[in-house]
C-alpha cells in the first residue's frame, strides 16, 4: 500500500515543484467492512475500499487545497493544478507554512494482521451472538433494531516539499447492538457499542447485556418537578460534556476568542479533581496513531491538570501564530485542510466506584443519557439539554426519570465536581469516568 | 458517463449467485468550499469524488460495495464482491439485463453552475457577509462566513432495467455572529441554502442573512435566561420546522416503523394529532433544500401526504421497505454519497398552512413562550421524546411579545405535542438543515406555519418567580 500511495504523492509533489511552490501530499487508503445481523441472518453486508489525496500548495504565505479521488497522473496533475489557482485567491497569512524537517515517531501496535485473515463467517457468527445474547437477556427484549460487527483500515501517508515522510497503518473492530423493551405500555430503547483494537477482545455478551439494561432500566419513567438537585454524570454521559469542552481547548478557538478558557492558563477552571489529557500515542483509544495530519509526531498533552488549566491543542499553523510548537492535533480526512481538534481525549480516573458516587446522596438524579448536545453553546459553554435517568433517593437509585431537561454551563457543572469515579472507559475517541456534581438546574413539570 | 451497457453487465455479476434485485450507483461529485473567521478568508478546499456503489438485494437482506475504481475491471471486481457474502448460491436463469432510460417531467433548474462561477465572486459574496455583520457595532466579536456548493452528476441503473441520469446543485451560505458584552456572549445564525446554482444569492440578499444574524447576537446579550417549567409555546413560522421534523418525520420513515420502532407503528387510519394538523412530505418543490427528481435509487419524487387533518395516511418509504409493507413507492430512499445504501429519509417536511391570522395566535395568548428561531434538534423515535434549541425567544404576556429569553431548550414528546396544537396559522415559513440517520447526513428541508402548543417543558436555567433564583445571580 504505502508504494502505491508513494507514487501518487511524488507525482503530487513533483508538480508543485516544477510550479516553484511548496507542499504537501495526504494520502489514505481506507477499508470498512460492517455487517449487520436480523434473525440470525445477515441483513446488511458492506464491504468497501477507498483511497484519496488531498494536496496543499503554498505560493509564498498563500495556500490552496484540492483533493480527488483519482490517483491516476492526470488527476493528481489537476488536483495540483487547482489547489495552486486557489492559492491565487487566498489571503496572504504570515502563519501560514508547512512543518519541516525529518522526525522520529512512536512505534505503536496498532495493526492487527490476524484481523485481516479472520474468515468473514467468523465475524459475521459475533454479530449474531450481540443479537442472540440480547434477545435471551429478558423476555422485554423484543425487538433488536440493529446488531453488527465493523471493522476499519486505514493506511496514511504524509509527504511534503520539507522533507517530512511520515507513513503509518491502523485498523480496529467493533461490536454494536441497538433494540428496544417492549411492555403493553410502552417502548424504551437501549444501545451499546465497543470497538477494540483486536477481534479477540470483543465480548458480544457484555455489549448486549449493556445496551439491554439500557433500556430495561428506562421503562415506567416519571417526570419530576423542577428542582435544583445534585446529580451524577454516567461516564458516557461526562463523555459527551467532554466533547463540548474539546472546543474550548482548541487553539484555533482560542485564538479566535471563541473559548471560555482564553487567557486563562495557569488558573484555576475546573475541581481539582479533575485532569484533562489528549493522547494520541495510547494503542487503546482508536484514534490511537503515530503522527497527525501533518505528520507531527503523537504525544500526550496534559490539558487541565488537577483543575489547573496547562495548555492547548495546536496544529502547525496555530503554533505559529501562538509562538509556541505544534502538539500534534492536526486532524483531517484527504478532503479537507488540517484544523485542530483532540484525538483521544480523556478525563483521568478516580478512585471512587460509580455506586459510591451516591450512596452518600440523600436526594440527586443519576444521569444517563442526553440529547440535543449539539445545540449546546460552546463558546460559553451554556447548555440546556434533554435528560433521561433514575432518581437517587437515600442512596439508592429508585426510579427511571424522562421528560426532563437539565441546563447550566460547563464551567460551572465541572467546578462543582466533588467526586470522581473509577468506572473510566473509551467511548470512541473519547474516555471518561463518572462525575458526581454537587447541583444541577433540573426542569421537569 | 459510464456505458449503458458495462452497467448491464455490472448488474448481471452482481446477480450470479442469485439475489432479487441489483442497483448501481455512480456520482460525480464536484464541491467547494469558501470560509472567511477572524476577518480573513481562511480556507478554500476544492474537491473532486467519483464512486460507485453497488447493492444486491437477496430476501430482504442487502449487500452492499462501493469503490473509486470505476474502470470496467474495478466495477466487474466491485460486483463479484457484492455477491459472496450469499451463503448458499442459487442462481437462477435470469436474461441479461436490459436498460431503458426513464424520464421525468421535473426540470433542473439550475442557471449559474458552482464550476462556472469564479473564485473570486464567491469570496466577495463571503466578505461582503462578513463586512456587513462586522459593521454592526464593537460588540460583535467574531464573524464566521461559509458558502459551500455542489454539482453532482448522477447515473442510477437496476435490475429491473430502469436506467436514470441526473444532474443537481446546492448552493448554501451560513453567518455565525459571536457578540460579547461584559462576561455574557451571545452567538447568532443565519443560513441560506437550496437546490440551484449561485443565482440562489441573487434571490437571497447576503447582507440581510448577516445582519440578521449580527442583531439577533447583539438582541440575545440583552435578555435574561428562559424561564423552566412548562407553558404555552407559539412557533412562528419564521421559525422553521425543526419541531414537525422532529417531533414526527422521523417517526414517519417506514424503516423505523416496521421495527417497532416507531411511536406511530400500526397507527394508519387513527388520529394522530389535532384536527387542524395535516403534515406533508414533498420533494418536487422548486429550490427546496431537500428536493430533488429523482431519488437515490432511481424513484421519482412525489409529494407524500402523512397526516391529514389529525388521521396518520401514510409513511416514507424506499424500495425494501416498500416491498416489504406492499405498498407503492413514496420515493424517500435516500443517501449521502456513493459509500451508504439508501435508506428512508424525510425530503422537505412540513404542517400545511391553517386559517388563523398569526398575529390573532400571540394576541390570544395570555402567557407563554414565543419561539422566532430555532436551532438543532433531536429525537428519541422509540418513545417520542425530543427536545430542540430555541436561538431567538421572546416571553409572551397579555397577548404581547414582552422581552427576549435566551438559553432555552424544548422537550416534548412527539405524540402528545401533535395532539396539543390548538391553532394554525395561515402562513408557511421554511428552514434548510442536515438530518443525521444511521451516520448519513443528509439536506432537508422543513416548514411550518405559526402554531401554538398548549403545553411544553421548557428547559431555560431561569426560574419563574419561586425561591430558586440563585443561578441568575450567578451569571
Amino acid at each position: 500500500m504505502e508504494a502505491t500511495l508513494r507514487r501518487a504523492g511524488e507525482e503530487a509533489l513533483h508538480n508543485v515543484r516544477a510550479a516553484g511552490l511548496s507542499g504537501e501530499a495526504f494520502l489514505m487508503h481506507n477499508r470498512e467492512l460492517s455487517i449487520e445481523v436480523s434473525g440470525g441472518k445477515t441483513e446488511t453486508l458492506k464491504e468497501a475500499e477507498q483511497t484519496g489525496l488531498g494536496v496543499r500548495v503554498f505560493n509564498g504565505r498563500r495556500m490552496g487545497f484540492a483533493y480527488t479521488t483519482d490517483l491516476s497522473g492526470p488527476s493528481v496533475v489537476e488536483a495540483v493544478r487547482e489547489a495552486a489557482r486557489i492559492a491565487e485567491f487566498s489571503s496572504a497569512d504570515e502563519f501560514n507554512g508547512l512543518p519541516e524537517g525529518r522526525r522520529v515517531y512512536p512505534g505503536m501496535m496498532i495493526l492487527d494482521e490476524n484481523l485481516h485473515s479472520l474468515p468473514l463467517a467468523a465475524k459475521i457468527e459475533l454479530a449474531r451472538e450481540v443479537e442472540r445474547a440480547a434477545r435471551n437477556y429478558h423476555p422485554s427484549i423484543q425487538i433488536i433494531d440493529r446488531a453488527g460487527y465493523e471493522e476499519y483500515e486505514t493506511a496514511v501517508l504524509v509527504m511534503n516539499s520539507r522533507d517530512i515522510y511520515a507513513f503509518g497503518q491502523a485498523n480496529y473492530c467493533g461490536l454494536h447492538v441497538s433494540l428496544a423493551a417492549v411492555t403493553p405500555e410502552e417502548t424504551q430503547s437501549g444501545f451499546a457499542y465497543t470497538l477494540q483494537r483486536k477481534a479477540g477482545s470483543l465480548n458480544p455478551g457484555e455489549v448486549a447485556e449493556e445496551a439491554a439494561n439500557k433500556a430495561l432500566r428506562s421503562l415506567n419513567a416519571r417526570t419530576i418537578p423542577s428542582q435544583v438537585l445534585p446529580c451524577v454524570l454516567d461516564s458516557q454521559v461526562t463523555a459527551q460534556f467532554l466533547g463540548l469542552l474539546s472546543v474550548s481547548v482548541q487553539a484555533d478557538n482560542v485564538l479566535k476568542g471563541k473559548s471560555m478558557l482564553a487567557g486563562r492558563v495557569g488558573q484555576s477552571v475546573v475541581s481539582p479533581l479533575l485532569t484533562v489529557a489528549d493522547d494520541a500515542a495510547r494503542e487503546d483509544g482508536v484514534a490511537g496513531f503515530p503522527f497527525d495530519g501533518e505528520g507531527i509526531p503523537s504525544t500526550r498533552t496534559v490539558v487541565i491538570e488537577n483543575g489547573i488549566l496547562n495548555g492547548f491543542l495546536y496544529d502547525t499553523y496555530t503554533a505559529r501564530k501562538a509562538g509556541t510548537q505544534s502538539t500534534g492535533n492536526a486532524v483531517r480526512s484527504f478532503r479537507s485542510l488540517p484544523s485542530v481538534g483532540s484525538t483521544s481525549l480523556m478525563v483521568t480516573p478516580g478512585s471512587t466506584p460509580q455506586p459510591a458516587l451516591w450512596e452518600d446522596l440523600e436526594e440527586g438524579l443519576y444521569v444517563t443519557q442526553i440529547m440535543g448536545m449539539h445545540t449546546a453553546n460552546s463558546i460559553t459553554g451554556d447548555f440546556s439539554l434533554g435528560a433521561a435517568g433514575i432518581l437517587i433517593e437515600r442512596g439508592q437509585l429508585t426510579y427511571p426519570v424522562r421528560g426532563i431537561t437539565i441546563a447550566g454551563n460547563l464551567l460551572d457543572l465541572l467546578r462543582d465536581v466533588d467526586g470522581v469515579g473509577s468506572d473510566w472507559r473509551f467511548y470512541g475517541s473519547r474516555a471518561a469516568p463518572s462525575l458526581r456534581c454537587r447541583s444541577l438546574n433540573v426542569a421537569g413539570n | 458517463m459510464l456505458d449503458r451497457d458495462l452497467l448491464a453487465d455490472v448488474l448481471d455479476t452482481a446477480l450470479k449467485k442469485g439475489g432479487q434485485f441489483a442497483d448501481i450507483y455512480i456520482e460525480d461529485r464536484l464541491t467547494s468550499n469558501i470560509m472567511c473567521d477572524d476577518d480573513r478568508i481562511e480556507r478554500i478546499h476544492s474537491g473532486r469524488e467519483k464512486g460507485a456503489g453497488i447493492r444486491l438485494i437477496e430476501d430482504g437482506r442487502t449487500f452492499y460495495v462501493y469503490t473509486n475504481d470505476l474502470s470496467r475491471e474495478g466495477l466487474i471486481k466491485a460486483a463479484a464482491l457484492v455477491s459472496h457474502g450469499i451463503d448458499t448460491p442459487c442462481p437462477a436463469y435470469r436474461p441479461a439485463t436490459e436498460l431503458r432510460l426513464i424520464n421525468t417531467e421535473l426540470p433542473i433548474n439550475i442557471r449559474r453552475l458552482p464550476e462556472q462561477v469564479d473564485f473570486a465572486e464567491k469570496i466577495e459574496y463571503v466578505l461582503n457577509a462578513n463586512q456587513v455583520a462586522r459593521d454592526l457595532g464593537d460588540e460583535i466579536k467574531q464573524v464566521t462566513v461559509a458558502a459551500g456548493d455542489l454539482h453532482k452528476r448522477v447515473q442510477i441503473a437496476n435490475s429491473d432495467g430502469e436506467y436514470i441520469e441526473d444532474e443537481t446543485a446546492r448552493v448554501r451560505l451560513m453567518v455565525n455572529v459571536v457578540a460579547a458584552r461584559g462576561d455574557q456572549v451571545q452567538t447568532g445564525q443565519e443560513v441560506v441554502g437550496g437546490v440551484s446554482g449561485w443565482e440562489l444569492l441573487e434571490q437571497v440578499a447576503v447582507e440581510d442573512l448577516a445582519a440578521g444574524a449580527a442583531r439577533r447576537a447583539i438582541a440575545m446579550l440583552s435578555a435574561p435566561p428562559a424561564p423552566a417549567g412548562c407553558m404555552p409555546v407559539v412557533m412562528h413560522a419564521d421559525a422553521g420546522g425543526t419541531m414537525i421534523h422532529e417531533a414526527c418525520g422521523h417517526g414517519l420513515e417506514a424503516d423505523l416503523v416496521q421495527k417497532g420502532l416507531s411511536v406511530y407503528s400500526n397507527k394508519i387510519g387513527q388520529i394522530v394529532a389535532s384536527p387542524i394538523v395535516s403534515v406533508v412530505d414533498d420533494a418536487t418543490l422548486p429550490g427546496k433544500y431537500g428536493s430533488y427528481r429523482w431519488d437515490d435509487e432511481a424513484s421519482p419524487a412525489r409529494r407524500t401526504l402523512l397526516i391529514e387533518d389529525g388521521y396518520l395516511r401514510g409513511f416514507l418509504n424506499d424500495r425494501l421497505s416498500a416491498a416489504r409493507a406492499g405498498t407503492e413507492l413514496t420515493g424517500n430512499g435516500r443517501r449521502e454519497s456513493y459509500m451508504e445504501k439508501p435508506i428512508p429519509r424525510m425530503s422537505n417536511t412540513f404542517i400545511t398552512p391553517g386559517r388563523d391570522d398569526p398575529d390573532q395566535i400571540i394576541r390570544d395568548t395570555k402567557q407563554g413562550l414565543l419561539v422566532k428561531k430555532m436551532g438543532g434538534g433531536q429525537v428519541n423515535t422509540a418513545n417520542g421524546d425530543f427536545v430542540f434549541d430555541v436561538q431567538e425567544g421572546y416571553m409572551i404576556k397579555n397577548g404581547e411579545i414582552s422581552h427576549p429569553v435566551r438559553g432555552a431548550t424544548l422537550i416534548g414528546n412527539g405524540p402528545r405535542t401533535l395532539m396539543d396544537i390548538d391553532r394554525v396559522g395561515y402562513d408557511l415559513g421554511f428552514a434548510i438543515g442536515v438530518c443525521g440517520k444511521e451516520g448519513q447526513g443528509i439536506p432537508v428541508g422543513d416548514a411550518q406555519p405559526t402554531i401554538r402548543i398548549r403545553e411544553l417543558t421548557v428547559g431555560g436555567t431561569g426560574m419563574s418567580g419561586g425561591p430558586l433564583i440563585k443561578k441568575i445571580w450567578r451569571k
